[in-house]
């Protein structure tokens, strides 16, 4: 018998969109499967910005944008709370941005109802003492930093507890289309390579910049401008508020500060596909450049890391690419478009926006089977949600307060040997970059040069003990972050029945791991290699190479389910117009 | 005055002063910080693999042939006789370097083969000559190994390293020790326990727990924590105790093998009558002589021989201080020691004297794809050209000064972490140029 599971509703994408999607429906009492092909906010989600908007940025172009954007920041800091520093945001005027935009800013702020307030450049540089003095204005407004990757398990968890069943590494190879309706689709587990398929009453299309890829794969035409992101991480909090500039959104304009580095972004470029996605050398001096008009010698900072991330632009037809493309949320209806039942696209929008996307997609899905259950997600926390607002010492302090340096096996980040173990069991692990999201193993300054070795070893001790398998049980995201909560490592519960979340297989090989991890922080560091940097990637060197002769184990020449995504060519290029 | 001011205290700078000082000079070493020997394995590593070949290097004297024209070995010439003098520094401070054990180390050859030691992940790692304490790992011989490990140390991982030893050929299994056993603390590294085994009771206390993990004919690996100022008693405590074969493997930096070395140098070079300074950030060279004015002020162009360099510059907290020495070594250890500096428009400079340098000054030059590239990544080969006596050379391959030598990991036309050669060329240019540099001040008047 070939093996197939029956839902209501399939969800594709496990992003922000695709993860609300299934909150909503399954708290709305249907019963749900979410798809991802890789980890959760493997895609743009993990590769965004950082910041909870506004509006502000979209106050003068967009005001519809921006009305959302204000009002979803308010449920978010509630819903999310745990997920958001409340770091607040400031628009300021540097002396290339006079004129009459920052009266125009003010003026949509206060018709759109975003709490906006002009506050002397004085107290702006008490509070910010590194951003430039030669400001004219500046505005406050309720901006936040947002962790996205925390967000996704959270709502992911809430989801779950609402009876959903959250399948990652499992990709969509191709939709059952039987006489003009989507029944399902197939889908291939990555961990396993067997393939099955999902049979569901819905289909919720919510895979970001790839929702044109599956809609092709019912013979829909879907026009998805994948528009391209870079962003820097700078080893420092140059600031502890969001800044930006206050002119028409451009690129390298927004400064985030995002738990120890702060990041600046983002460029804007049209790529032909969301993948692969060079960095190139220019859009590296072009943030640096522009970093530098809000924080004078930002370029001459330590830099920890670059990436890319890319816009789900959508475009009913073509008319040009970047930053004029609409950024509201598209819901297509594709039986009124296209006469193809059982299956809606949700795309386009912004992090900030994702609930509301979900809420429309569900209330669409509702309106298609025909019953009538309200949306119940603003109104509910997930979990997590009750230890408040993030804060940066949150870490630390629980390390100390509890005593568990000797517990670390990342110091940059502090992370514990429990909360990796834990990580590995809430949250299926086929790469160490999947710990990467789960608990920032190595994004510090070393960028992974001592903790690599060391998660390698312990999820290999792991797979000793028969202690690798995830357990579907033990699935919380609320305290995934937490080292204080994460004193003792989870028991698994060995002897329940296979789950399909569970990749069904023997753990990964340490040393692909380990082969994988290092070009994985290879790709991110590359572009941003020189200076302090590039010496710290000689120690890296001399640990891995020199030290362990990690590029002569055993298994070197084998291919894991990373090992293609993660080959490919990211060092620095001769600019084209140099 | 100072005959030589060596910068840099890694191995290049140690075992050149030492070379210079046994040799009457009266030598100075200040440095910035500590150098590679502080996270290496410790051994001597002459040549492991050839860029672009896959399999480790057998004989590696013999592959020195097949190394590029103006590879540091190339230059250095006889670089077995330089090798056996090392060696016996090596026993002269008490760590003996060995390539069997209790064997002295007296014919270094052509056909002396590379030795294979286990690494921390469990490979096999190409060293040519090792401490004594490292020998007992030799994967050439044929016990099966017990690798014990402490429960709660996070830079060790025996388990790991028993499987991939397994999976080549070499048996071996894991075990685990309560970190109780060798360290009343909290917070445990392999120096802090290296510490406590200094004390003969922790060895006892070691041995007594080791031992019921033992099966006969087995030989006991442990991270490198026997001892850090009586490691050599250490050893031989704990092998008495255990009648069998211990040995250490390096463990995640801080390197103990690499403190231990460092320590016994440094200790042998006060004995002669040399100062090591660490702290000292050297920023500037000779009077009125700033490296950026070089190009207007050339010493090549305005002159007809090479200018001499009378005094460094160091920066301190108190104020700068000026070093004068009739010769200056530079051993600053290139981009991993921190001797190079570079920036996001892809230049890479010597700062000091501002030395040419043969590394892509493009960014777009300096990377492979993949990190893992057999060939390695360009930056990384690119150094200070010197002539066949260890001079800095100009592009016509005239040295730039009179009195200035330079060795170690900042010379060009080598990748030593790639070939793994780090300490075999560091020892080998080190003590070569302090023989030139040496010849060079008997010599003047
Ligand atoms: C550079 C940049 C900066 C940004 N900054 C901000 C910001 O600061 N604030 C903000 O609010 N918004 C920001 N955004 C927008 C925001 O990041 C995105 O709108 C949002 O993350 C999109 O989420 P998503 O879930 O729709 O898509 P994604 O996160 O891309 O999720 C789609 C998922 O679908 C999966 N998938 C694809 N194909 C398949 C398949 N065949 N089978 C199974 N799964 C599949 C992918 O792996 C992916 O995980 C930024 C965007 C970019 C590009
Ligand atoms: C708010 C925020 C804060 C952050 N802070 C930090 C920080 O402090 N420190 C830090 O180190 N990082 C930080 N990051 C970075 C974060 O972890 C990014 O998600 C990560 O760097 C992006 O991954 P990557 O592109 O480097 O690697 P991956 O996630 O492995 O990227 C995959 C890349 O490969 C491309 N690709 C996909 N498929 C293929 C294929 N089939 N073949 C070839 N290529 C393919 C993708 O398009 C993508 O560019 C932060 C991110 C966010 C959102």
């Amino acid at each position: 018998m070939t093996k197939h599971l029956d839902t209501n509703i399939l969800v594709i994408g496990g992003g922000a969109t695709g993860t609300a999607v299934a909150w909503d429906a399954s708290l709305r009492g249907f019963k749900v499967v979410l798809v991802e092909r890789r980890d959760l906010t493997q895609g743009t989600t993990g590769r965004f910005h950082g910041l909870l908007h506004s509006g502000g940025r979209y106050a003068v172009k967009d005001p519809h944008g921006a009305r959302e954007c204000i009002q979803e920041n308010r449920i978010l800091r509630r819903t999310h709370a745990h997920c958001i520093e409340d770091t607040g945001g400031f628009f300021v005027v540097t002396p290339e941005d006079e004129g009459d935009y920052p009266d125009r800013f003010k003026a949509a702020c206060d018709e759109i109802g975003i709490p906006c307030a002009e506050i002397p450049v004085r107290e702006a540089l008490r509070r910010e003492p590194l951003l430039n003095p030669r400001l004219s204005r500046v505005f406050e407004v309720p901006d936040g930093s947002a962790d996205s990757f925390l967000a996704a398990h959270a709502t992911a968890d809430a989801a779950r507890r609402a009876g959903a069943q959250i399948l990652t590494y499992h990709e969509v190879t191709n939709l059952i289309v039987d006489n003009q309706r989507v029944v399902g689709a197939q889908v291939y587990n990555v961990a396993t390579g067997e393939t099955f398929a999902i049979h569901a009453a819905m289909t919720v299309n919510a895979a970001g910049a790839w929702t044109g890829k599956i809609a092709a794969m019912a013979g829909i035409e879907v026009l998805i401008l994948p528009s391209k992101g870079t962003m820097i991480a700078v080893n420092h909090r140059v600031v502890n508020t969001v800044i930006n500039r206050c002119k028409l959104p451009a690129d390298g304009d927004i400064l985030v500060p995002s738990h120890t580095v702060a990041v600046i972004g983002t460029t804007s470029v049209e790529v032909a596909d969301p993948e692969p996605l060079r960095i190139e050398t220019w859009e590296v001096e072009k943030m640096l450049a522009e970093g530098n008009k809000l924080v004078p010698g930002l370029s001459q900072m330590r830099i920890l890391r670059a990436w890319a991330g890319v816009r789900p632009l959508f475009q009913e037809t073509y008319t040009g690419g970047g930053r004029d493309v609409t950024r509201k949320l598209a819901l297509l209806d594709h039986e009124a478009r296209e006469g193809v039942a059982g299956f809606l696209t949700i795309t386009g929008g912004k992090w900030t926006t994702f609930r509301l996307m979900a809420e429309a997609a569900v209330d669409k899905v509702c309106e298609k089977l025909e019953v009538k259950r309200p949306c119940r997600t603003a109104d509910t926390p997930v979990p997590g949600a009750e230890q408040g607002h993030y804060w940066l010492g949150h870490r630390l302090h629980e390390v100390e307060e509890q005593h568990l340096q000797s517990e670390l096996i990342c110091e940059c980040e502090l992370v514990t040997r429990a909360m990796l173990e834990n990580a590995v069991k809430r949250n299926p692990t086929l790469t160490l970059d999947d710990l990467r999201r789960d608990v920032r193993l190595g994004k510090g300054p070393c960028q992974g040069g001592f903790c690599t070795y060391r998660a390698v070893g312990i999820l290999h001790e792991m797979a000793q003990a028969g202690a690798y398998r995830p357990d579907a049980d033990a699935w919380d995201a609320a305290f995934l972050q937490s080292p204080g909560k994460n004193r003792e490592p989870l028991s698994v519960n060995r002897d329940r029945n296979t789950d399909y979340s569970l990749p069904n297989t023997a753990p990964p090989s340490p040393n692909l791991l380990l082969r994988d991890f290092l070009q994985e922080r290879w790709k991110g560091i590359a572009p941003i290699l020189w200076g302090k940097q590039l010496r710290q990637e000689r120690l890296d060197e001399l640990i891995y190479l020199s030290l362990m002769n990690a590029d002569h184990l055993p298994d070197a020449e084998l291919t894991s389910p990373s090992s293609d995504f993660y080959h490919y060519d990211a060092t620095p290029q001769e600019d084209a117009n140099a | 005055m100072l005959d030589l001011l060596v910068i840099g205290a890694g191995l290049t700078g140690l075992t050149a002063a030492y070379t210079a000082a046994k040799s009457g000079l009266r030598v100075k070493v200040i440095a910035k910080g500590l150098g590679a020997m502080h996270w290496g394995a410790g051994t001597l590593d002459i040549l492991g693999y050839l860029p672009g070949e896959e399999g480790a290097v057998k004989r590696p004297l013999a592959a020195i042939s097949q190394l590029p024209d103006g590879h540091p070995y190339r230059l250095a010439g006889d670089v077995a006789g330089v090798l056996a003098t090392f060696v016996a520094l090596t026993e002269e401070i008490g760590l003996p370097f060995q390539r069997e054990v209790g064997r002295r180390l007296t014919q270094i050859n052509a056909d002396s083969e590379n030795l294979l030691l286990p690494s921390p992940v469990g490979a096999a790692r190409p060293a040519f000559a090792a401490p004594v304490g490292q020998l007992g790992g030799d994967l050439s011989r044929p016990e099966p190994m017990l690798i014990v490990g402490f429960t709660g140390l996070r830079d060790f991982y025996p388990q790991l390293i028993a499987e991939n030893l397994t999976r080549q050929g070499y048996p071996a299994r894991a075990a685990f020790l309560p970190l109780a056993v060798v360290s009343g603390r909290r917070d445990n590294t392999a120096v802090s326990i290296a510490r406590e085994l200094d004390n003969p009771d922790q060895r006892q206390k070691l041995a007594q727990a080791l031992r019921p993990l033992l099966k006969p004919g087995e030989r006991v690996g442990l991270p490198a924590i026997l001892g850090l100022d009586d490691h050599m008693q250490a050893l031989a405590d704990l092998q008495g105790l255990m009648g069998t074969a211990v040995f250490e493997i390096p463990t995640l930096p801080p390197s103990v093998p690499g403190m231990r070395l460092f320590r016994a140098l440094e200790e042998r070079l006060q004995r002669l009558g040399v100062r090591v300074e660490v702290g000292m950030e050297v920023t500037g060279a000779n009077r009125g002589w700033r490296p950026e004015t070089r190009d207007s002020q050339s010493p090549i162009s305005n002159l007809q021989s090479p200018i001499s360099i009378e005094w460094v510059e160091t920066e301190t907290s108190a104020r700068p201080l000026k070093h004068r020495a009739r010769a200056f070594l530079l051993a600053t250890g290139g981009i991993l020691g921190g001797g190079f500096e570079s920036d996001v428009n892809g230049r890479v400079w010597e700062p000091i004297f501002n030395l040419p340098l043969t590394a892509p000054q493009k960014r777009s030059g300096w990377f492979r794809p993949a990190f893992l590239d057999p060939q390695g990544h360009p930056v990384f080969n690119g150094g200070v050209a010197v002539s066949p006596d260890f001079r800095p050379v100009d592009g016509a391959g005239r040295p730039l000064f009179a009195n200035v030598w330079a060795a170690g990991g900042l010379l060009a036309n080598f990748d030593p972490i790639l070939e793994r050669s780090l300490s075999g060329t560091a020892v080998v240019t080190g003590m070569a140029a302090a023989q030139a540099i040496v010849e060079h001040v008997k010599c003047e008047p």
